[in-house]
């Protein structure tokens, strides 16, 4: 399967240690992180990232699912660039 | 939180262990170190029996031993930096199983973090890999609700096991915070239920089905659901195959039972799955040691795949119908839309291969103690009621395959991570969990070295624990491999003075061709302790030993080369399994 850009946008509580573990889920498999956006919404305990990475499609939707896992991510969704 | 009141203040650490007795903590197994010495101080006023171990690996097996054995979480505690980090292969244990737990660690205080304080160890940074979630305290008034948090966590979805890093000055500093009644998670909502839709689609699959085959995983025991499956079975004649954290959620001994399916499983459950139509996954993860070769597994079934954790499903297999729900809420709703059936055909057709392919091994010398005959020994022993805990091995496969497994939370093996020295302390936990239950240990020579210094647990704690060394002079499995499929290069495999390569050469002239002596360790740490060479003599010591009331150490002496079989080799297909 072919590798393509997918963008992840993450909707997570706005504690310590949700990046290190978002950032591990994805790193922890080998794949590089091409950019990474980190802010407040507008309510302010709730942050929201947006992950690019190069990965299959297989992988990406594997990643969601153990993101979606997490106790400190509410939502995510992503997209093929 | 209400309003404080002053005669409502105590510290963190007290806060810490009232939580800990709502929530309903009955046992705490740990080891003690600076940076928890705050919480070790209010132990003598808990609630709960504390249990010291004698290493914190060996504090994280015995928590997850008594989870294993009840569904209730284990309870940990230990100090900081090395008696943090010294628990995280006991988390990555759990982790992998589905095991829940909770892991108190000391921290240094949240000044000290990152200056590299002594003992100071980034336990949540450590730790976030190899469980289900990690806390690190920041205030006293946290400690209520992160406890409750973290015991919400380990026992909802998936179980797993959650860090609690406490800070030495949250653990001193002054609370009125009250441990909360309802935990409500923003975030983190696991629960989730078929549709209708599924459940019509599931009912008529099974119901169209010729070749059904039903395989249960670790999930129908934490999900309670061993019943379920046995009335499903029985509704509709469906054979039950079960994975390694499944034994026990079918009865062996029922005629519709394929027993194990995978790497080292029956040609029954295995050639089962490869010609059925239909497939019925409850609470498993395909994993690789049971699957073979993927593109050849269960080509001709439709597959059916039900769990709580929506990232199991389309892992490893794609399901052809994914259900993600509790597994036992599934199983019951769909019983009574199942017609009866008798798939009279397929059976016999299985029981055809059951007749070919008997699980059977051969005697190799006729005065040496086959391993497999010890399995069996101590099913005679005990009727088949015994709490089998084993270590991680060749034992560890033959205790699967030569045990008739009947009862859930009877089988307790490190199925993931296949962790060597979890066998002793999870029986030690085990026991704790269920004074009554004959609690047998199997573990091999290898691994028992590992975690032997928890043995004086059980002693000091007069546990009945049965702790059987299957001796074989040998890392046994890592042994078959090199024998197998690396040339028969016995590299670091091999623990006697005798048979090593000349890298690894000894002078011989030692007083023994093994060490250790099992028997004068077993004594040392205060056990009745028992040598087994001859087979005539097996059955009557196994017998005595775990009829016995006292912790036993019963070392056999067992036929070196034996192999595991039948065996798929990786990268294979369950077409091509080796039988010896």
């Amino acid at each position: 399967m072919n590798e393509h850009i997918h963008r992840l946008n993450c909707y997570v509580e706005n504690k310590p240690g949700v990046l290190a573990r978002i950032v591990g889920l994805i790193s922890g498999r080998g794949y590089n992180i091409q950019t990474l956006n980190v802010g407040p919404t507008e309510d302010g305990t709730v942050s929201r990232m947006r992950i690019d990475v190069l990965a299959t499609d297989k992988v990406i939707e594997q990643v969601i699912l153990q993101l979606r896992n997490q106790v400190n991510v509410i939502e995510v969704t992503s997209r093929r660039m | 939180m209400r309003p404080m009141k002053k005669n409502e203040m105590r510290t963190g650490a007290k806060a810490l262990v009232e939580s800990l007795e709502k929530a309903g903590t009955e046992v705490l197994f740990g080891y003690p170190g600076g940076q928890a010495l705050d919480i070790f101080n209010c132990l003598p006023e808990a609630k709960f029996q504390f249990v010291l171990g004698r290493h914190e690996q060996g504090c994280a097996h015995m928590a997850d031993g008594y989870a294993r054995a009840t569904g209730r979480p284990g309870v940990c505690l230990v100090t900081s930096g090395p008696g943090a980090t010294n628990t995280i292969t006991g988390l990555a244990t759990a982790n992998v199983d589905g095991i829940p737990m909770v892991v108190i660690t000391g921290q240094v205080p949240l000044s000290l973090i990152g200056t590299d304080a002594f003992q100071e160890a980034d336990m949540t940074g450590i730790a976030r890999a190899v469980s289900k979630h990690c806390f690190l305290v920041q205030s006293a008034d946290e400690i209520p609700e992160t406890v409750a948090e973290a015991f919400y966590i380990a026992t909802h979805g998936k179980p797993g096991p959650v860090v609690i890093d406490i800070p030495k000055n949250c653990q001193q500093g002054l609370t009125a915070a009250q441990y909360p009644e309802r935990v409500s998670l923003r975030a983190y909502h696991p629960e989730s239920t078929a549709t209708t839709t599924q459940m019509n689609r599931l009912a008529k699959l099974i119901n169209e089905a010729r070749r059904p085959v039903l395989y249960a995983g670790g999930g129908v025991i934490s999900a309670g659901a061993a019943k379920d499956v046995a009335a499903l079975a029985h509704r509709a004649q469906i054979p039950v195959a079960t994975t390694l954290m499944g034994l026990g959620s079918f009865d062996e001994r029922d005629p519709l039972a394929l027993g194990l399916a995978g790497m080292h499983g029956s040609a029954a459950a295995n050639w089962a799955i490869r010609d059925a139509d239909l497939i019925l996954a409850f609470g498993v993860r395909f994993s690789d040691r049971v699957t073979a070769k993927i593109s050849e597994y269960a080509k001709k079934a439709n597959l059916v795949h039900v769990d709580c954790d929506p990232a199991s499903l389309n892992k490893n297999v794609p399901a052809d119908l994914g259900i993600v729900a509790d597994v036992k809420d599934v199983l019951t709703t769909v019983l009574s839309r199942v017609k009866s059936a008798e798939h009279k055909e397929w059976l016999a057709r299985i029981d055809g291969w059951r007749k070919e392919r008997p699980m059977a091994y051969k005697p190799m010398h006729k005065e040496v103690i086959m391993p497999q005959s010890v399995m069996e020994s101590i099913d005679r022993a005990t009727d088949g009621k015994a709490l089998l805990v084993t270590d991680v091995g060749q034992h560890q496969m033959w205790a699967a395959q030569y045990f008739r497994h009947n009862l859930p939370r009877h089988f307790l093996s490190s199925g993931g991570m296949g962790t060597m020295g979890f066998g002793i302390p999870a029986a030690i936990g085990a026991q704790f969990a269920k004074p009554n239950a004959t609690v047998v240990a199997i573990c091999g020579d290898g691994g028992a070295q590992m975690t032997f210094e928890e043995v004086v647990v059980a002693v000091e704690h007069k546990l009945p624990v049965t702790f059987v060394v299957i001796n074989n002079e040998c890392l046994g499995m890592v042994r078959q491999w090199q024998e197998l499929f690396y040339s028969k290069r016995y590299s670091g495999s091999i623990l006697s003075a005798k048979g090593r390569l000349a890298n690894e050469h000894i002078e011989d002239d030692l007083k023994y061709d093994y060490l250790p002596d099992f028997c004068r360790l077993a004594e040392a740490h205060g056990a009745k302790a028992y040598r087994v060479i001859d087979p005539a003599k097996l059955d009557a010591t196994i017998a005595k030993a775990v009829k016995s009331n006292e912790t036993c150490v019963v070392e056999v002496v067992v036929e070196p080369r034996a192999n595991v079989y039948p065996m798929i080799p990786g990268g294979r297909s369950v077409s091509e399994m080796v039988f010896d």
